[in-house]
């Protein structure tokens, strides 16, 4: 097997990991973490396809945007985060429902 | 130097508006001061841009190879529109000086206005059809915000949201037929797309053509589309005369002139363009004539004159549109301003509690009758001129029926014109209060588009020069002024028209003889009171988007997990379908 | 060989990273994720994007965690989840082998010769990406200051002026505005909020 198609599965390991966390946690930061995780898989993907394709610095210049984008989400994120634990007492996202419909 | 002045065209006002906003609402002097400032000097901009027209690319942002440029282009077309707008624009905050004196939050008022300015000048500069779609959505955003200015106001919110929706449905056409072009050419460049038309298959063209007239005739107010208009009457008056009456509802005009070349082709094309124009004349008419409030009337009057200007393109006279399209924008903002003078004087907008208005307000009276007579298409005035221009070329080029339909509203538009002004300004006063005249502000705006709208036709020869030296593509073949003038005065043509337009004002004079014909088929009146049903039509698309949005709130349980639960099973399905496809 | 076990430590790095109970511990895991994804990146040939990722993503984004989970602290929330744990594996199983499924093997297309410089293609063809960059940074740059000002809730900030009216009588008879205490000590602060009101 060659590196790139262990990278390939490496890709899809950090997807999973990334929405099951998603999927099962309840406090904002660990949600933030996932997120990192989830991104982190979509930025190996398009440096691999970029690879596989032969144009490695499209891959790139693509993923410098990921990481710029992947940096502000953590940011505002963990500064959202916060707050909201100055203002509610908890991380918790289920106290956050006040938008329901 | 070009690009210097179309740098400047679009960046003042966006300069301004940011200025508007730094400043805060606690220094209005400042604001009003800024706002002035900031529109009058991109109008002196967009006016020196015509100095340097051409059709070649004077300006060019370099995005990469995946979105092609972004590119201006100073041609005929563009720099006419742009400079509607940025002077139109000019006055109009003029007169929003008075008119908003000690409103509140007058930041977001001239921040969401220069806003616009900027935006419909790039509109028409743009050289790209990415970025005219950019624009397009931004016009469209002020437009929206404009009109729920009084957002505590449930009638001017359901405007507001109404305009969106119905235009963001043409939008959607523009965009489809951009992302066709782009597929099959390659390129977003516009003049790509003029040159190489004949490159498409003829189905996807006519994807393109009937994309584009949908977000024309969204964007214009045409039928079917048209009950956004008068719903908008709920914004700030300055703001129906910029943006419903002089620049924003032209945008699709403009894009139906800017693509005549490509489309003319398409089968069945310029004859729904024809019809679309006839009838959006004829029932916008007879709605004017019997409405009761004055801005609505004046925007029925404007989907009507619109009518005229897509018609004239239908029929293949690009100039003449255009023409109407320079005289309109005059004439219309004038009316608007002056029903905005009287509005801010009276308080109301129903033209049943006005009259006998004109001794108040002298001034106003005489600036609004000019507006009204060039609007009925009497002589000399600039609405004269461009209106016999399209009526001629209608009874050379285009079929007998439209001409005969496009007649008969001339009559109308000259009925319901005398109708409007006499019932605001002549006729037995039915108030006993004191009303005062416009201001100085308003009158200094007001003065000014009078002037123009008795002068501006003289321009024609001009114009019409600046048309056919950078517009490679459409072939326009204009006669010199003298000839072109000369031409209308004589032709039979106009004499029929004149006859029409004085049996309209005969219809009015008479009117107390003439009311059997109301009487005996009261239909018409309620018919055309109720927007001949198209208002329910769009009702039900507005309401249906609206109540759609309303039941899937409840799939929103504000749970997170729930949300990526939903993310995570889309996925899913849309692996199995692509696994099983 | 080594890209295997480079990809299986990334893999159970995020593992733990999402089942740690502490949150400290859950970030420093991330870090190493973040770390082991650079040493992929590199060997897969994306030289600067891995430098990138291990100063940005193992270094900034860490301590921009150790930060916030000092100052929000560890809220546990051990409680029952939303989802049973195994229909979500279920679910995450069946997503992550479609998909699978759908891409492996991965093949390679292209001739890597003719391509341009990272920076040619990063600075000319993605021009556009670059400005968006730009705003986003920018707009984040926004929400950070509006975020992160000292802002009180309604009932705090009663209280507060409360306060300082009794504590400063003289500069609220003076009439300086309708916040006396903030406008002398910090005017900051309320020229944000009105921006952001």
């Amino acid at each position: 097997m060659s590196a790139l198609n262990w990278v390939t599965l490496g890709v899809l390991g950090l997807l999973g990991a990334g929405l099951y966390g998603l999927l099962i946690t309840r406090n904002l930061i660990k949600v933030v973490i996932a997120l990192q995780i989830l991104v982190k898989g979509a930025l190996l993907a398009l440096v691999a396809a970029g690879q596989a394709s032969g144009q490695i610095n499209l891959g790139q210049s693509l993923a410098v945007t990921v990481i710029v984008a992947d940096t502000v989400v953590a940011v505002v994120g963990l500064a959202l985060a916060v707050q909201v634990k100055r203002l509610v007492g908890t991380l918790d996202v289920k106290a956050l429902s006040n938008l329901r419909g | 130097m070009a690009d210097v002045l179309i740098i400047m065209t679009m960046g003042l006002p966006w300069l301004g508006a940011l200025a508007v906003w730094l400043t805060g609402d606690r220094r209005p002097q400042v604001q009003h001061r800024l706002a002035v400032g900031f529109a009058l000097a991109a109008a002196l901009a967009a006016l020196l841009l015509i100095g340097s027209t051409s059709s070649a690319v004077e300006l060019r942002i370099a995005v990469g190879g995946a979105f092609g440029d972004f590119t201006f282009v100073p041609d005929g077309l563009g720099v006419f529109l742009a400079a509607v707008a940025t002077v139109v624009g000019g006055l109009a905050v003029i007169f929003s000086v008075d008119y908003m004196h000690g409103e509140a939050q007058l930041g977001r008022y001239y921040t969401l206005v220069l806003l616009f300015i900027g935006a419909m000048a790039g509109l028409a500069l743009s050289g790209s059809l990415l970025l005219l779609f950019i624009f397009w959505e931004i016009t469209a955003l002020c437009s929206y915000a404009l009109i729920s200015f009084y957002n505590d106001d449930p009638k001017a919110v359901a405007g507001g949201i109404k305009a969106l929706i119905i235009t963001q449905v043409g939008g959607v056409g523009m965009l489809a037929g951009a992302l066709v072009a782009y597929v099959y050419l390659g390129d977003y460049q516009i003049s790509t797309l003029l040159s190489r038309h004949q490159e498409l298959p003829s189905g996807v063209l006519a994807v393109l053509a009937f994309g584009f007239l949908a977000a024309a005739a969204a964007k214009s107010a045409q039928v079917p589309f048209h009950t956004w208009l008068p719903g908008a009457m709920e914004a700030p008056t300055p703001v129906s005369a910029l943006i419903h009456a002089a620049t924003m509802v032209n945008a699709g005009v403009y894009l139906l002139a800017r693509f005549y070349p490509v489309f003319e082709g398409v089968s069945g094309w310029t004859t729904a363009v024809v019809v679309v124009g006839v009838v959006s004349a004829l029932l916008a008419a007879l709605m004017a004539l019997f409405a009761t409030d004055l801005k609505a009337a004046l925007a029925y009057s404007t989907i009507s004159q619109l009518g005229y200007m897509v018609y004239a393109v239908g029929v293949g006279a690009v100039f003449a549109s255009q023409f109407h399209l320079l005289s309109h924008a005059v004439f219309k903002a004038l009316l608007f301003l002056s029903a905005g003078a009287v509005i801010h004087a009276v308080g109301t907008r129903d033209m049943r509690q006005m009259g006998g208005l004109g001794r108040q307000m002298p001034f106003n009276r005489a600036v609004f009758i000019v507006g009204a007579l060039a609007l009925a298409g009497l002589p000399v005035l600039n609405g004269f001129w461009s209106k016999e221009l399209i009526l001629e070329h209608g009874l050379h080029d285009g079929p007998a029926w439209a001409y005969g339909g496009m007649l008969a509203g001339a009559g109308l538009t000259a009925l319901y014109t005398f109708r409007m002004v006499w019932l605001v300004f002549f006729g037995k006063s039915r108030r006993r209060d004191h009303v005062h005249d416009a201001g100085l502000m308003m009158r200094v705006a007001t003065g000014a588009l009078a002037v123009g709208t008795a002068t501006t036709w003289l321009l024609v020869g001009a114009f019409g020069d600046l048309l056919e030296d950078s517009l490679p593509f459409h072939s326009l073949h204009v006669e010199p002024a003298g000839a072109l003038l000369e031409e209308i005065v004589t032709a039979p043509a106009t004499l029929v028209a004149l006859l029409v337009v004085a049996l309209g004002l005969l219809a009015w004079w008479f009117r107390d003889r003439l009311a059997w014909i109301g009487e005996a088929v009261p239909q018409v009146g309620q018919a055309a009171a109720a927007d001949f049903g198209f208002n329910w039509l769009n009702r039900q698309i507005v309401d249906g988007t609206a109540r759609t949005a309303e039941a899937l709130r409840t799939t929103q349980t504000g749970y997170l997990n729930w949300n990526v639960l939903g993310i995570v099973a889309g996925f899913v399905v849309v692996l199995v379908v692509l696994a099983v496809g | 060989m080594i890209d295997a076990v480079l990809v299986a430590g990334t893999v159970l790095c995020a593992v733990r990273a999402i089942r740690a109970t502490q949150l400290l511990s859950s970030a420093l895991w991330l870090a190493g994720v973040s770390a082991l994804v650079s040493i992929l990146l590199y060997r897969l040939g994306a030289h600067q994007i891995a430098v990138i990722e291990l100063s940005v993503g193992a270094g900034l984004v860490t301590v921009l965690f150790v930060f916030a989970i000092s100052i929000a602290g560890d809220d546990g929330l051990t409680e029952r989840e939303f989802l049973p744990n195994w229909l979500a594996l279920g679910l995450i199983a069946l997503f992550a082998g479609l998909l699978g499924w759908m891409i492996l093997p991965l093949e390679e297309t292209g001739v890597a010769a003719a391509e341009a410089t990272f920076e040619s293609v990063l600075w000319s063809d993605r021009a556009l990406d670059v400005l968006v960059q730009i705003v986003l940074i920018f707009s984040g740059v926004l929400c950070l200051v509006t975020l992160l000002k000292e802002r009180h809730t309604s009932a705090q900030r009663q209280a507060l002026a409360g306060k300082e009216e009794r504590e400063r009588p003289s500069a609220a008879a003076s009439g300086n505005g309708h916040r006396p205490g903030a406008a002398v000590v910090d005017p900051a602060p309320a020229e944000v909020e009105e921006i952001h009101a």
